[in-house]
């Protein structure tokens, strides 16, 4: 029965495909987060996208249609928003997702139909791994690929004894699964573990004391968005930074939270795939467009729609105009962007991008900024199950 | 009582004739909604059947729908089950759950009822959304459609599916009426006018308010049972406590205690919120308003207030031309 | 290594002040029940909107002024919420209030949206509680001191004027029997109006106050919400003994549900209130048997 649907699916998508094969028009579904708890991010990455289409875009000789659709962080909602832009809208390329769970709910659907997707957020594993497609590119970041490589950095900075702590949910436990297969195997010991209900959490009291109680000589944690800054705040009041230095994955302390972090995030050390602060002319020249059209500071997530607009122009630009050949050129993207070197690995479909480990600190106008400790190289994601086909190079 | 006067009956009508005419002309978004709609008016029936008629306002229909979908999708693909066998289980599921929740709440009232059922819908969302088994938060992949090639329909195809569950809504549709017009029924009506009156008669009353949520979970069982059919995937989101309120706002705004207000309430509500989320992220505010209106109002919701305007009219001139047949019939008689 | 005395001392302070941040939630929510018979869902909004004024306040004006000045504004809306939409819906009935509140939490919550933004805002906790104070050894945040300590203070207040003072008397007579007090010459109209502002200006104090705590969200009225219904109806509707008793019950639980049992920490809350309703359908403690 699966079988039929897909098969239906699949004949037509290929008639759809075939319609718009000759078009100098492309159809983007912006499919992301406006509503609901993620809604600053989906705002931040549409604006990213936008800059990023304005930036590469403007001599493609193709119009570009963008139509948005809100997921509401939904899984349910995006699966049927993804189909309505695919079968009402005729979306050539789709673009965007949030939520882990949605990407999940979307990629059978996506696969079949055989629209491209770019991810311009949503990091589980498992979409560029077992779960993987052809199809599905992601220009973002996976959870192993944050969290791994701060594993090895905090052991060998001599940290032998970590507390680990995390929101209750499948992306928190990816986060602060892929730190602790990395530390325990360069030596370290996870001495305990605390999970917070997702979302239901106000007060981190109760597990900070416990924290504190193992003994531990860091504390390594993932939270992100509201939680992110209730947790900063939180740690700091109860003066743990000189006993238990708080360490995590750079979500953590976004720029897009640590103005309201404040003073409570100075000496946090986290992790992440890029910083407003890295140092190259391609970020540069982004964070002052930026500033220029939103009047603040881009974060991960406006990068995130840059570099997806950035990917979807490079493809349309190397002649791809329908979906079959946007999707296997946007498996050959390779450009030097905000966050340096970054490629997508046609093994898996993932980015591969240097991880910048930093520090927040006060800044010289007293807003808080990032310094940046170590940028650790670039290494594609292993394969994780996941088995396709090679990207076809003619 | 639940009674159909002709004003209901037209409603029935053009409610019907207007999902029929929308299933053969409407394009594939079209259908989409539809068939939310046809969902969504299942779950709200089922939610009427208790809040407008047992006076039992609850916040666990939601997670009852979610509990539908999670046991349909489970055991046909973690259990191997056929997805007919598979749905019958998951519906049989939901009405043992619901006629729980209704035996154990039965003597609690008005807020404190309404607090107790969250409590019920909300173990059950955090059950799921920490499970691993069930996918977690990250939810499931639903089965596909039923198989009813032997009957020469295939559901894969939109509008099928839209008959298809226009048709079973039909089918709750009679069931809630068939209920309320049974004795258990009526026992439900004097429970919510006078709990005391209906105990001292020597009714057991939290047995009556028992099987009337149990039937109702039945039905908000198949409302998820069709949910993770039409979208082919599920995710805690289908229990959270919004989501019965959202419900809870559909059958408010059509006309609570009414059937039918819920059936126009659904179509109001879906269609409002598909085209205000087209124009601004902020559609709720624009739905809070008219929420708040209509019951600033004091009608009964749209289908109250449709009722309060037309209903004596339209029953009069039904009177009228039946007294006039009636003096027809007599004037041949004699 | 092993938890020590220090260890439970902190979690019961934790414990203790998540239960006066509810206790300032759930007062106000209560009394206004037990007066005018109906739930205010809109509760929670008006928390949100107390931080949120806190949170515009306090970068310019400083903390203080914020947690004054916050509870006023929020109490001023309150006043427009009433004379708009309560006092005309006084005679529809329970359900139908409840559902003008529930629209309100979809416009409050939209119309902060509009206003601030989505981005998070955030209060920097004041100087003067910014420290910790060393109990059995470890630091425990001034600050969540400085709540119990409020949390304690406005319990005490209201405690006070419920049992001594005329318009004590007068809410408590309201509360038992409001068409006998209209009969002793009580203007049960105004009552429940003033009753109505001072449970919207605990609303924004509470969110006030928690903003330096918790981040300030557009979510936030609505994550509160439910734990302070739990916490009413937990411990009957209409009473300040209530009131503290579900605040503390559920401060408790949650604390050190979180610390012995994690596993089954996000559930714990819910089987205890089903347990309650179970064995006792009104609460532990409601104004009225």
């Amino acid at each position: 029965m699966k079988k039929t649907l897909t098969a239906a699916l699949t004949g037509l998508a290929t008639i759809l495909g075939a319609q718009s094969a000759l078009a100098d028009k492309l159809n983007i579904g912006l499919l992301l987060p406006f509503s609901g708890v993620y809604a600053a991010l989906g705002t931040e990455i549409e604006a990213g996208f936008r800059l990023g289409l304005e930036h590469f875009g403007d001599d493609l000789g193709v119009d570009l249609n963008i139509i948005r659709e809100d997921t509401e962080v939904n899984p349910a909602n995006g699966l049927a928003r993804a189909r309505k832009l695919v079968m009402q809208d005729r979306a050539d390329v789709l673009v965007g997702i949030v939520s882990s769970g949605v990407l999940g709910a979307i990629r059978d659907f996506v696969h079949g139909a055989q629209v491209p997707l770019i991810v311009a957020n949503a990091g589980n594993d498992e979409a560029t791994g077992e779960r993987c497609s052809p199809y599905i590119t992601r220009l973002s970041f996976s959870s192993g690929q944050v969290n791994r490589p701060m594993g090895r950095w905090m052991a060998e900075q001599g940290i032998t004894r970590v507390y680990t702590l995390g929101a209750d949910y499948a992306a928190g436990r990816q986060m602060i699964g892929g730190f602790t297969e990395t530390f325990t195997a360069a030596g370290g010991e996870i001495v305990g573990q605390g999970w917070t209900p997702f979302q239901q959490t106000q007060d981190f009291g109760p597990y900070l004391a416990q924290a504190r109680a193992s003994g531990a000589e860091a504390i390594y944690v993932f939270y992100a968005g509201g939680e992110a800054i209730a947790f900063v705040n939180q740690y700091d009041s109860f003066g743990m930074a000189e006993t238990m230095p708080l360490y995590g994955s750079g979500f953590l302390t976004s720029q897009l939270y640590i103005n309201a972090q404040g003073e409570s995030a100075n000496g946090v050390i986290t992790a992440l795939h890029y910083v407003p602060t890295a140092d190259n002319p391609e970020n540069v020249a982004f964070i002052e467009a930026f500033e220029a059209s939103i009047g603040r500071l881009p974060s991960e997530y406006g990068v995130h729609g840059y570099d997806a607009a950035r990917a979807l122009t490079d493809a349309i630009r190397a002649g791809a105009r329908d979906r079959a050949s946007l999707a296997n050129a946007l498996r050959m993207t390779s450009f030097d962007g905000p966050r340096g070197a970054t490629s997508i690995d046609p093994a898996t479909n993932n980015i591969v991008q240097p991880i910048f480990v930093y520090e927040t600190v006060t800044g010289e106008t007293g807003a808080m900024t990032q310094n940046i400790l170590a940028t650790l190289p670039a290494e594609a994601d292993p394969v994780n199950g996941c088995a396709m086909p090679a990207p076809a190079t003619n | 009582m639940f009674r159909h006067t002709p004003l209901r009956y037209a409603a029935l009508i053009i409610l019907f004739s207007g999902a029929v005419f929308t299933a053969f002309t409407a394009g594939y978004f079209g259908m989409e909604i539809l068939t939310e709609i046809l969902i969504l008016a299942i779950l709200v029936l089922a939610l009427d059947l208790v809040a407008g008629f047992g006076g039992m306002v609850s916040l666990a229909h939601g997670a009852l729908m979610g509990l539908g979908a999670y046991a349909f999708v489970a055991l046909a693909t973690k259990g191997g089950l056929d997805p007919l066998v598979a749905a019958a289980a998951a519906i049989a599921i939901t009405a043992g759950t619901g006629w729980v929740i209704g035996a154990i709440c039965a003597r609690s009232h008005g807020i404190y009822f309404i607090m107790a059922t969250l409590a019920f819908g909300q173990m059950g969302y955090s059950y799921f959304f920490e499970r691993p088994f069930f996918g977690g938060d990250d939810g499931m992949v639903g089965p596909g459609r039923f198989d009813l090639s032997f009957i020469g329909v295939d559901l894969n195809d939109g509008r099928s599916f839209a008959l298809f569950c226009l048709a079973l809504l039909g089918l709750v549709y009679l069931i809630a009426v068939a209920t309320l017009r049974s004795g258990l029924g009526r026992s439900l009506t004097g429970v919510m006018h006078n709990e005391k009156r209906m105990r001292a008669l020597g009714l057991t009353v939290w047995r009556v308010k028992a099987d009337v949520f149990g039937i109702s979970g039945a039905m908000a069982g198949l409302a998820g049972v069709l949910a993770a059919q039409h979208i082919l995937f599920i995710s805690p989101n289908l229990l959270h406590w919004t989501v019965s309120g959202e419900a809870l706002v559909v059958v408010i705004l059509g006309g609570l205690g009414t059937l039918v207000g819920p059936l126009i309430g659904a179509v109001a509500f879906v269609v409002l919120k598909h085209e205000l989320s087209h124009v601004t992220t902020y559609w709720h505010l624009i739905v809070g308003l008219v929420l708040i209106a209509v019951v600033m109002s004091r009608a009964n919701g749209i289908f109250g207030f449709i009722e309060a305007r037309f209903g004596p009219r339209t029953d009069r001139l039904i009177q009228s031309i039946q007294t006039r047949d009636d003096a027809k019939e007599a004037v041949k008689d004699a | 290594m092993t938890p020590d005395l220090g260890f439970w001392t902190l979690q019961t302070l934790n414990a203790l002040q998540l239960s006066m941040l509810l206790f300032l939630l759930s007062i106000g929510l209560t009394v206004i029940f037990g007066l005018m018979h109906f739930v205010n869902l809109a509760h929670g909004a008006l928390y949100a909107l107390g931080a949120y004024f806190a949170a515009t306040i306090a970068s310019t004006a400083g903390f203080w002024v914020a947690l004054l000045v916050a509870p006023l504004g929020v109490a001023i809306v309150g006043m427009a919420l009433y004379g708009g939409l309560i006092s005309r819906m006084r005679k529809s009935g329970p359900m139908a209030q409840v559902l003008v509140t529930f629209g309100l939490i979809f416009v409050l919550l939209d119309l902060t949206r509009i206003i601030w933004g989505d981005l998070a805002l955030a209060i920097n906790t004041p100087a003067a509680l910014s420290g910790r104070v060393e109990i059995f050894g470890t630091g425990y945040p001034a600050y969540r001191l400085f709540i119990i300590a409020l949390g304690a203070a406005i319990f005490s207040a209201l405690a006070l004027i419920l049992s001594r003072t005329q318009i004590g008397a007068m809410i408590r007579a309201g509360v038992d029997n409001d068409a006998m007090a209209a009969c002793m010459g009580i203007n049960v109209e105004r009552l429940f109006f003033i009753v109505f502002c001072v449970g919207c200006a605990l609303a924004g104090l509470a969110g006030a106050v928690a903003a330096p705590l918790l981040s300030v969200t557009p979510g936030m009225g609505l994550e509160i919400l439910i734990p302070t219904l739990i916490v009413i109806v937990i411990g009957g509707l209409g009473s300040l003994k209530g009131a503290i008793a579900g605040s503390l019950i559920y401060g408790f639980v949650q604390t050190f549900g979180a610390v012995l049992l994690p596993g089954i920490a996000s559930i714990l809350i819910y089987a205890l209130l089903a347990a309650v309703l179970l064995l006792k359908p009104v609460g532990l403690f409601p104004a009225k048997g």
